[in-house]
């Protein structure tokens, strides 16, 4: 992935239950100092998903990797950044903490 | 990976996506897509540049089929990092 450049991942998601699930995603950036750098134009996360029973469906992430990055001294030697996402059942009246998103 | 800025270091803050949440393919229309944009990125030793028109072509079908939030469906594929790529199609139209 080149720093400034859109680029798309996919991952995917399975339902192996036999009941409807709705799942709420959050992500991880590692290493840690790069995540000020990674920004997402769009994804599946902070937002419920619902999932029918044995569904399989896939997860596009829309994103760039901050042109700055190739600038910061303190990132030459990160050339693997790792985007990781949890996925969590969202409970009845629960609300995550999201920052400023309404 | 930290090293002696252990005490000055932030938490992580999750950034909410810029133009919002993708909604799910729940249908696979654009599965087609993603397949291909997948097989190029394993042909091409997943150098995400090389597949950029691919990856261009998964978010038009999105977008044709409406699926996406008002706030992407008119953004111009320009403004989404593909301006490039806009202006080569007049002398290689490729193929949708």
């Amino acid at each position: 992935v080149v720093p400034g450049e859109t680029a798309l991942a996919f991952y995917k998601a399975k339902n192996p239950t036999d009941k409807p699930i709705i799942g709420i995603s959050t992500y991880n950036v590692i290493p840690f100092e790069a995540g000020q750098y990674f920004n997402k134009i769009q994804c599946f996360c902070f937002e419920e998903q619902r999932l029918n029973p044995q569904e399989e469906v896939d997860m596009p992430v829309f994103f760039y990797i901050d042109p700055e990055f190739a600038e910061d001294p303190k990132m030459a030697k990160i050339d693997l950044i790792t985007l990781s996402y949890t996925f969590f059942e969202a409970k009845e009246g629960q609300k995550l903490p999201l920052p400023g998103y309404q | 990976m930290s090293t002696a800025m252990n005490f000055s270091t932030k938490t992580f803050k999750p950034r909410p996506p810029d133009k919002g949440a993708f909604p799910l393919d729940h249908f696979g229309e654009c599965s087609a897509f993603k397949e291909r944009f997948m097989k190029c990125l394993r042909e091409s030793g997943y150098e995400s540049s090389a597949c950029r028109p691919l990856s261009k072509a998964y978010l038009e079908c999105r977008m044709d089929r409406q699926v996406l939030p008002q706030l992407m469906a008119n953004e111009p594929l320009e403004k989404l990092g593909f301006k490039d790529l806009i202006d080569e199609k007049p002398e290689a139209k490729s193929d949708k």
